[in-house]
């Protein structure tokens, strides 16, 4: 009977052995399909949505962790959890790249009129302080004040403004869009200070 | 700033002006900048219209560079 109970206990353990070296080579292809997956998408979901995929690669290093200390199972029941965390982190990268490209394109057809009227506007401004330079008296609504602050204010319209083209010609129109459009604001706050209303 | 020469006549942004009867070039320097002696620049800015600073005429549009 003892005999009987150690040979049992001996075929036990190999099958348990044998099951555990079966389970390696999936294990391992597991870890390695998931990381070369994951390293197809990297690069971009690194850039649209940086959190997720800090929360997938937590989950891939606790799976290689499992797999260096040979706890197979482990990993082979952690696989398919991981590979649909990459899986939807595929998605929103491409839908967040999507977004930023519909935006993209946006401020790429808004920056055709912004990068005609802007011009025209600080050019109607810097004539009109150029007259009021000239005036030996100011008109009503107008005050040195606020004639020195036009002056300040267009040179720095001008310096954003060149930036804005700066980043248009580098494709970035977003930013150019963005500086653009605090231009035109200060552009058109300028010309109401400066009593530009057509009448 | 490439466009900062756009001549007024080509800027939408430019303010204009619609005389009003009895106003003179002057009384509309006077208005917009403050100084009467400023005329002659409102009407170097509309020679297109204006023929002679002496001579507007109610209803014109003009341009208050």
């Amino acid at each position: 009977m003892k005999k009987q109970l150690s040979w049992l206990m001996a075929a036990m353990m190999a099958m348990l052995i044998v099951g555990c070296a079966n389970q390696k080579g999936p294990a391992e292809q597991a870890v390695a399909g998931a990381e070369s997956a994951l390293n197809a998408i990297r690069d971009t979901a690194q850039k649209y949505v940086p959190d997720q995929l800090a929360a997938v690669d937590t989950q891939l290093a606790s799976l290689k962790d499992s797999l260096g200390k040979g706890d197979y199972k482990t990993v082979v029941a952690g696989a398919p959890g991981l590979n649909a965390a990459i899986n939807s982190l595929k998605d929103a990268t491409a839908a967040k790249a999507a977004e930023a490209e519909a935006a993209m394109a946006k401020a790429k057809e808004a920056w055709g009129s912004m990068s005609t009227d802007v011009p025209k506007m600080v050019a109607a401004l810097q004539s009109r302080v150029d007259m009021l330079s000239k005036s030996h008296h100011l008109p009503s609504g107008v005050t040195k004040d606020s004639l020195a602050s036009a002056k300040t204010g267009l040179d720095s319209m001008k310096s954003a403004w060149a930036d804005a083209s700066a980043a248009a010609t580098s494709g970035d129109f977003s930013t150019a869009m963005a500086k653009a459009t605090a231009v035109k604001d200060q552009a058109t706050a300028m010309m109401q200070s400066l009593g530009m209303s057509s009448g | 700033m490439a466009d900062d020469k756009t001549p007024a006549q080509d800027n939408p942004y430019t303010q204009t002006h619609v005389v009003a009867a009895g106003e003179t070039l002057g009384k509309i320097a006077q208005k917009y900048y403050g100084d009467a002696s400023l005329y002659q620049q409102i009407f170097d800015a509309n020679r297109d219209v204006l023929k002679d600073p002496n001579k507007i005429f109610p209803g014109q549009k003009l341009r208050i560079p």
